[in-house]
């Protein structure tokens, strides 16, 4: 992959992206492109990302960046839930509080995180939950999000583990709280505070980044400091962390319930349209993949050979194989893996094609994991659309 | 009446928790210490229609009006459940009056026409 599949598509974009530049003046503040109609705006320390809402922003990742085995910083999605969001933070007076039901409180510095604990670095999915959830039927309301919520990043910073040991966990604990430096414009906003089971927070792979790709964490994806619970969907990976509070009962807060809530049952679903009778909070992520290339429409000559190419992931577990249809779902074929890097990455895989006759083709591709998680045919429903993992048939014309 | 107070005292609170932020950061940061942005405005238009100025006074208290246009079509009943979800849930200091307007307007311009 590379330059080589830099398309002339791409080059049309681009140019059409400094033309409009030029025509608006030097800063321009948003840029229009055609991108499935949608805008294209440039925010601070990032490229121009897909416009879902701009305050609080929520920006998504144009796909033809999943071309690459780790998304670059500034192309990762933003999704924000209440105003004001941080936009300045002074290392000298941040501090993250950890304290609630333990043995004594800490004040944490920066300096403090990356000095004080062993420092983890590992590659990891985060996706929001809602991921997909554009593709729903019955539609849903929510953030209208494609397949760009998601990004694959290389993470650094301290365990977990290793800070709430620090404080000392105190006997009959129960729940951990994570906020962040997000407030609600009212007080009757209910603050984004997320919780895990104790259990959880103590498991060995969980972190607090300081790091994403070997650089500080843009403001926009949480500087200085946030949570990484590789496995899970972003909803956990709190931004901008200031306070971690152990409990000694059950976190109660609106994030957590009514929000981000999935029917309690195997698949997490329910008949299109209908309302689940018990619901538990979404988290460990589904198991998807994503062709990359060609893209959907593209145009195809016949016995030109092709590399299909994507990329797939499952919640916490390394793909076992991905295979490849190019006839609609008629006959399959298994894709050759890329460079692996961990559980918690996605992998990429090809599968090299040459299309002889002309025609319309679909392809499909389907991921399944190392414990059996596969991908469904059909869409599965639930109201708040999370967990989108269809096979998402696309369909090239050779001529 | 009562909302314009509210919606005053709220920016007033807004502004003070920034100055006051900033004043503490001014006092202490050292060189290098300090990591800002600086948002881009970047305006929607909504449609035009009866109750868009309450829509976007109102809603903006605590969103950017793009949330609007990216939601799928949705039923008056949907909207309707969106709008009582901001006053119910995120206490947006909206009348009833107000909320009928803002729905009204919703299901005309955003709506599935049923």
């Amino acid at each position: 992959m590379g330059f080589r599949d830099f398309t002339r598509r791409d080059f049309l974009k681009t140019a059409g992206t400094l033309t409009a530049m030029t025509a608006l003046g030097d800063m321009p503040s948003e840029l229009f492109a055609a991108t499935d109609g949608r805008r294209l705006v440039k925010f601070p320390e990032k490229t121009e990302l897909l416009l879902l809402t701009s305050y609080p922003p929520q920006l998504e990742t144009p796909l033809h960046y999943f071309r690459e085995l780790v998304t670059p910083n500034e192309a990762l999605f933003v999704r924000w839930h209440v105003t004001p969001i941080p936009t300045s933070v002074d290392l000298a007076q941040w501090r993250l509080n950890v304290g609630g039901n333990t043995d004594k409180e800490l004040l944490l510095s920066l300096d403090d995180l990356k000095t004080k604990f062993p420092r983890v670095t590992y590659t990891a999915v985060i996706q929001c939950s809602g991921n997909g959830r554009s593709f729903f039927e019955p539609r849903v309301p929510g953030g209208q999000w494609k397949n760009g919520s998601m990004g694959n990043t290389t993470w650094s910073g301290a365990r977990l583990k290793d800070i709430l040991n620090m404080a000392g966990i105190k006997p009959g604990s129960v729940d951990v709280s994570f906020d962040g430096l997000d407030r609600g414009t009212l007080p009757t906003v209910p603050d984004f505070i997320k919780s895990l089971p104790v259990d959880k927070a103590l498991e060995e792979d969980m972190l607090i980044a300081y790091e994403m790709n070997g650089a500080p964490l843009t403001m926009l994806n949480g500087f200085p400091a946030r949570l990484i619970v590789p496995g899970w969907y972003a909803t956990y990976w709190v931004k901008s962390l200031s306070e971690i509070k152990v409990l000694p009962r059950q976190f109660e807060g609106f994030w957590m319930n009514p929000a981000y809530r999935i029917p309690d049952n195997a698949c997490g679903c329910v008949p299109p349209g209908a309302k689940p009778q018990k619901t538990i909070p979404v988290h460990r992520m589904t198991t998807r993949s994503l062709i990359i290339n060609p893209e959907d429409g593209t145009s195809l000559r016949p016995n030109r050979p092709v590399d299909v190419m994507g990329i797939a992931f499952s919640g916490g577990y390394s793909i076992r194989d991905v295979i490849v249809s190019v006839d609609g779902g008629k006959s399959w074929s298994e894709a050759k893996l890329g460079k692996d890097l961990g559980k918690y990455s996605w992998i990429q895989w090809t599968y090299p094609w040459r299309p002889k006759k002309p025609g319309k083709y679909t392809l499909m591709a389907r991921a399944t994991n190392s414990i059996g998680e596969s991908q469904p045919f059909e869409s599965l429903w639930n109201p708040s659309g999370y967990l989108w993992n269809k096979i998402e048939p696309l369909t090239v014309v050779v001529r | 009446m009562k909302t314009i107070l509210v919606l005053m005292l709220t920016l007033v609170l807004a502004t003070g928790y920034v100055y006051a932020q900033e004043a503490a950061s001014k006092a202490a940061s050292r060189p290098g210490s300090l990591h800002s942005i600086t948002l881009p405005a970047i305006h929607t238009e909504l449609k035009e229609g009866e109750g868009r100025t309450t829509v976007e006074t109102r809603c903006a208290i605590c969103h950017s009006p793009d949330y609007i246009p990216m939601q799928p079509k949705l039923t008056k009943a949907q909207w309707t459940a969106t709008v009582n979800k901001m006053i119910k849930v995120f206490g947006a200091p909206v009348t009833p009056e107000e909320a009928e307007k803002i729905i009204s307007y919703l299901a005309a311009g955003y709506g599935t026409g049923n």
